[in-house]
């Protein structure tokens, strides 16, 4: 059965304010299918679940319409929606320590459906219910127990079963793995695969991302009440779409990621409005649009809900009403289309004095990322992160930097892309002017821009700054020479130059291969505190790959002058598919030795693959025809033979869910967790 | 073995609720101890005794030998242990005042308070549980916040008012009630008349007690039933579809019990002190009235007793209160 949830407005009423929990939600949960519903809590998920079942509280006002298989549900009437309560739609509550009953036996609570819908027996009920708990691992001892002797996981299991005991038509699972460990997750999912081969609809509401993406087949992202993106469910960790589906997605501990997490600029939009007295509350949902005067009595919030935290808005996103516009198969309610590139590289190619340092690279950075890039020294690095500032010329290709081309804008108005851009560069000794104290040094730029002229203003905005990056504002510190200071200050004096200017993208070339390890902790603290803070971009080059596995999110790996692979970064270092990744890895290391092919015959062509020479993979024709690089699922990959891991990779996925389906294998597991 | 284990455990864990309980029983039964020991000792620590009430007032002088000897016959000091058994043996002593002995004045007042105070207690307290009940489930509704007035200036009226009042209206005006007594005295009735007779000498002073127990009663019914209707696992109940009257009395109102039972056991603890006022107004032969006069006469043997059996019965029903905790909400079992 499918439930078809239409234009959905909740609003619950104080007395002093309204507050508007979900604002036209569209949503389809198909039969079959798991629809999982992902946001930050307050974004709306258990009231959409509650507003299936017809059970928010007495002063709310909702319109719009949930309808089962087409046939809209009347919430008016309770009679009438009693028949839909839990014999077709049921809901696993959030919280079992509190939506329990106190005083009733978890037994007695698991059956009571059985008892008031059917006309079963009690015997019959209390065996039905007891298999069914014991089939989550509940003991038959602990049925008989009070919910305050169990323990979260457990009470969270009696939910599940509860809500499960009628075998309704449409699920809805409200944070289902919130209080359990790994492995009692995996009978969960069990439970979720089983409903799916039954038929059944699902929605399931989490905050464990994750388990979302490997279990739901669409998902959607909420914020504020309104649908931001809605996504095929495999996309949601590694290609998101909205910004801020991205921003969730990097604030969740995936367990492939080894990234340091990062949270979301700003604070949480709740959205109230000031109650007008003279409005009577409505309290009831019809399926035909009713209340009119909703929309005059809710003043809307004009633009997009996000705007206040993305890092890609621009003034018109404040005053522009979006919608929800379906593309292929996303959904996104963005009016930049989703995430866009901030900086767009196409066959750029750059060689010094007949040297070749870049060959035809494609390059795209998206707002809000760190994007690294890894490669030995000499392989172009610098002169990528250069060409990217718009330093240095291209020979030939183009550059698009958000959206105009680079080339122009250096040309014609380069003061204005120079504010746009911030580099901090390897060497601060010898990027700082040595006849510059640091205040001269940091507010140069304020002075280049003509941002203000006098002394005061200056050094507000200089001591701002040096307090973002923790340096000290003392006057006497403003008149250290850039000598006077150890490595680890001159590179914060660096950071904060490059952020003087509030730039919305950021080049950090080698901006702590200078600096011992403890230093270097904390200059990327700060760097990736302040990425996020200011909702930067970045580009980040190194040649420490431990460093890029810690701060990436996208990473490309470049091998003489030309990029081989370019992916989520969790997916580069778990399974590298080109030999060159994989060597880069396990060099780092310490691990690798340099293999070199002493059966070569023919010398390799210059046209050849750079790495054929030490590749143990390569064949014949990598030494004279170099891959082009093409899309391989998430991943740009330049190589004719990828590695094994990476292939194999996508056959053990299939094989775990060959195991799932198994009835055997999973009654042995739940057995043995029995035990 | 695992199951060995298993079952000794759960052996132990039964033990160990006993013992809980047992300890529980001794405790309360050394302050029984303790309250016999005071009341056995309360003679002699009063200033005044019957002898010097009796005749300190009259014109028959008598002498100190006479008075000695009267002391002498009155009081019966034969220690602790004696008292217990006599007490056991419900031998009580002699009223000083009516010369019977105290059990026999005791047991023939008894009925009637029970009969008193058992039905107003009950009576109130089912009428007020139910309508707090509902008065909860249709919160802000105008049947609602009348009630809630009405009783909340109700609770405010003391039973001696409504006492006089009921009295001087349907006894005095309309002569409908008797104004005094408990049965009509001498009367030859069939077994029916004589029930009718009853609740007819009833009906007054279980009225105001009614009304003054009620309102309580209702208030905290109610203000409980608000607070677990607001609790999840009321929307758990309403989600799973059932019954307005399920949800309103099979998951809230047995969560909204525990404060209504508590106060019904310490009301009903109270009972010879509660009922005092209204059987003296109604001149209702209860153990009130039996204080009461008690009281005046000095009647030293009848005041232990009714004070002493007052006592024990609260101990005996705070008791029962704690045990009954364990069945009507679990958690207090279980806590530490």
């Amino acid at each position: 059965m499918n439930m078809k949830i239409s234009s959905l407005n909740v609003i619950y009423k104080n007395k002093s304010h309204c507050i508007h929990a979900l604002d036209k939600v569209k949503l389809e949960i198909k039969a079959g299918e798991c629809t999982a519903l992902i946001g930050e809590s307050g974004s709306g998920k258990s009231t959409l679940a509650n507003a299936c079942l017809g059970i928010l509280p007495k002063n709310t006002c909702f319109s719009g319409s949930i309808a089962l298989d087409n046939s809209p549900l009347n919430y008016c009437n309770e009679e009438t929606i009693n028949q839909f309560r839990w014999k077709k739609i049921a809901l696993a509550f959030q919280n079992g320590a509190a939506n329990l009953n106190p005083v009733q036996k978890i037994i007695d609570q698991v059956t009571e459906p059985l008892l008031i819908h059917t006309d079963i027996d009690k015997a019959t009920a209390l065996k039905i219910a007891s298999q069914s708990l014991n089939k989550l691992g509940l003991s038959p001892d602990q049925l008989l127990l009070f919910p305050h002797q169990l323990s979260g996981g457990q009470l969270q299991r009696v939910m599940l079963t509860m809500a499960l005991i009628l075998d309704p038509e449409v699920i809805i699972l409200d944070e289902p793995t919130a209080c359990l460990d790994a492995i009692t997750k995996s009978l969960v999912a069990n439970v979720i695969e089983e409903n799916k081969h039954k038929n059944k609809a699902i929605l399931l509401i989490t905050h464990d991302l994750e388990f979302a993406a490997n279990n739901s087949n669409t998902i959607a992202v909420l914020y504020a009440g309104q649908i931001m993106e809605q996504l095929p469910a495999k996309h949601l960790l590694t290609s998101p779409k909205h910004p801020y589906t991205m921003a969730l997605a990097r604030s969740y501990p995936a367990t492939n990621t080894a990234r340091d997490l990062g949270g979301i600029k700003g604070d949480f939009c709740l959205r109230t409005t000031h109650n007008n007295h003279d409005q009577p509350t409505h309290r009831h949902l019809t399926h035909n649009k009713l209340h009119g005067e909703h929309n005059t009595n809710h003043i809307p919030i004009d633009g997009c809900l996000f705007h206040n935290r993305c890092t890609q808005e621009l003034t018109l996103c404040k005053h522009q009403k979006v919608k929800l516009i379906p593309q292929q198969d996303h959904h996104i309610r963005c009016l930049r289309n989703g995430i866009v590139n901030i900086l767009e590289l196409k066959e750029a190619s750059k060689s010094h004095d007949g040297i070749v340092a870049l060959h035809k690279n494609d390059l795209t950075i998206k707002a809000g990322e760190v994007f690294s890039l890894v490669g030995e020294s000499g392989s172009g690095k610098s002169t990528l992160a250069m060409i990217a500032a718009g330093i240095l010329k291209t020979d030939s290709g183009k550059r698009i930097f958000k959206g105009k081309n680079m080339d122009e804008l250096i040309k014609y108005n380069y003061k204005s892309l120079s504010k746009q851009i911030g580099f901090i560069f390897q060497n601060q000794s010898s990027a700082l002017s040595h006849r510059f104290n640091i205040f001269e040094a940091i507010a140069e730029p304020f002075r280049i821009h003509k941002i203000t002229e006098s002394k005061e203003e200056l050094l507000v905005l200089v001591k701002k700054l040096l307090t973002d990056v923790h340096l000290p504002t003392e006057e006497a510190f403003l008149k250290y020479y850039p000598h006077q200071l150890n490595q680890g200050s001159l590179q914060r004096v660096g950071i904060a130059r490059a952020l003087a200017l509030k730039p919305s993208f950021l080049i950090a070339d080698e901006p702590t291969s200078s600096l011992d390890p403890s230093v270097q902790a904390k200059v990327v603290k700060l760097l990736l505190e302040l990425q996020i803070e200011l909702g930067l971009s970045m580009l980040f080059i190194t040649h420490d790959i431990g460093l890029a596995r810690k701060i990436s999110d996208r990473l490309g790996v470049i091998l003489q002058g030309q990029l081989v692979e370019i992916g989520p970064a969790s997916l580069l270092f778990g399974t590298p598919a080109h030999p060159y990744t994989k060597f880069l890895i396990d060099s780092a290391a310490g691990l690798a030795k340099i293999y070199i092919d002493h059966n070569q015959t023919t010398t390799p062509l210059k046209s050849g693959c750079s790495f054929s020479m030490h590749c143990p993979r390569a064949r014949e024709h990598c030494h004279q025809l170099a891959p082009q690089i093409k899309l391989h699922g998430e991943r740009l990959l330049a190589c004719h033979y990828p590695l094994p891991d990476y292939i194999k990779q996508h056959q053990s996925n299939l094989y775990i869910k060959q195991n799932i389906s198994d009835q055997d294998l999973h009654s042995k597991t739940l057995s043995t967790i029995a035990s | 073995m695992d199951n060995t284990i298993a079952n000794f455990g759960n052996l132990l864990k039964i033990q160990l609720k006993q013992q809980k309980q047992l300890d529980l029983i001794i405790a309360y039964g050394l302050a029984a101890l303790t309250m016999t020991y005071l009341s056995y000792s309360l003679p002699n620590l009063l200033p005044g005794d019957f002898v010097t009430t009796m005749y300190s007032n009259s014109f028959v002088t008598i002498t100190a030998e006479q008075e000695a000897e009267l002391r002498n016959f009155y009081s019966t000091d034969a220690g602790f242990g004696d008292y217990i058994i006599r007490l056991l043996k419900l031998d009580w002593g002699f009223s000083y005042s009516s010369l019977t002995p105290v059990s026999s004045l005791f047991f023939s007042a008894l009925p009637w308070t029970l009969l008193l105070m058992g039905s107003a207690n009950f009576i109130s307290i089912f009428i007020g549980f139910v309508t707090g009940v509902e008065a909860a489930w249709q919160r802000d509704s105008k049947t609602e916040k009348t009630m809630v007035s009405t009783m909340t200036i109700m609770e405010g009226i003391p039973e001696i008012c409504t006492g006089v009042i009921l009295l001087a209206i349907f006894s005095l005006h309309y002569q409908w009630f008797p104004a005094a007594g408990a049965e009509t005295a001498y009367a030859n009735h069939t077994l029916i008349e004589q029930f009718l007779d009853v609740a007819h000498h009833l009906a007054l002073p279980l009225l105001s007690l009614i009304f003054a127990y009620l309102p309580g009663n209702f208030l905290m019914a109610r203000n409980s039933m608000v607070m677990v209707l607001k609790q999840s696992y009321i929307t758990t109940a309403r989600a799973k579809g059932l019954s307005a009257l399920r949800i309103r009395y099979a998951h809230a109102a047995r969560n909204a019990l525990l404060p209504v039972v508590t106060r019904f056991c310490l009301r009903l603890s109270f009972m010879v002190t509660g009922a005092l006022v209204v059987e003296r107004i109604h001149s209702y032969p209860g153990l009130g009235t039996l204080l009461f006069n008690a009281i005046q006469a000095r009647d030293l043997p009848v005041i232990q007793a009714v004070v002493l059996v007052s006592s024990l019965m609260v101990l005996a029903i705070i008791l029962s209160l704690e045990l009954l905790y364990g069945i009507i909400d679990p958690r207090v079992t279980h806590a530490h």
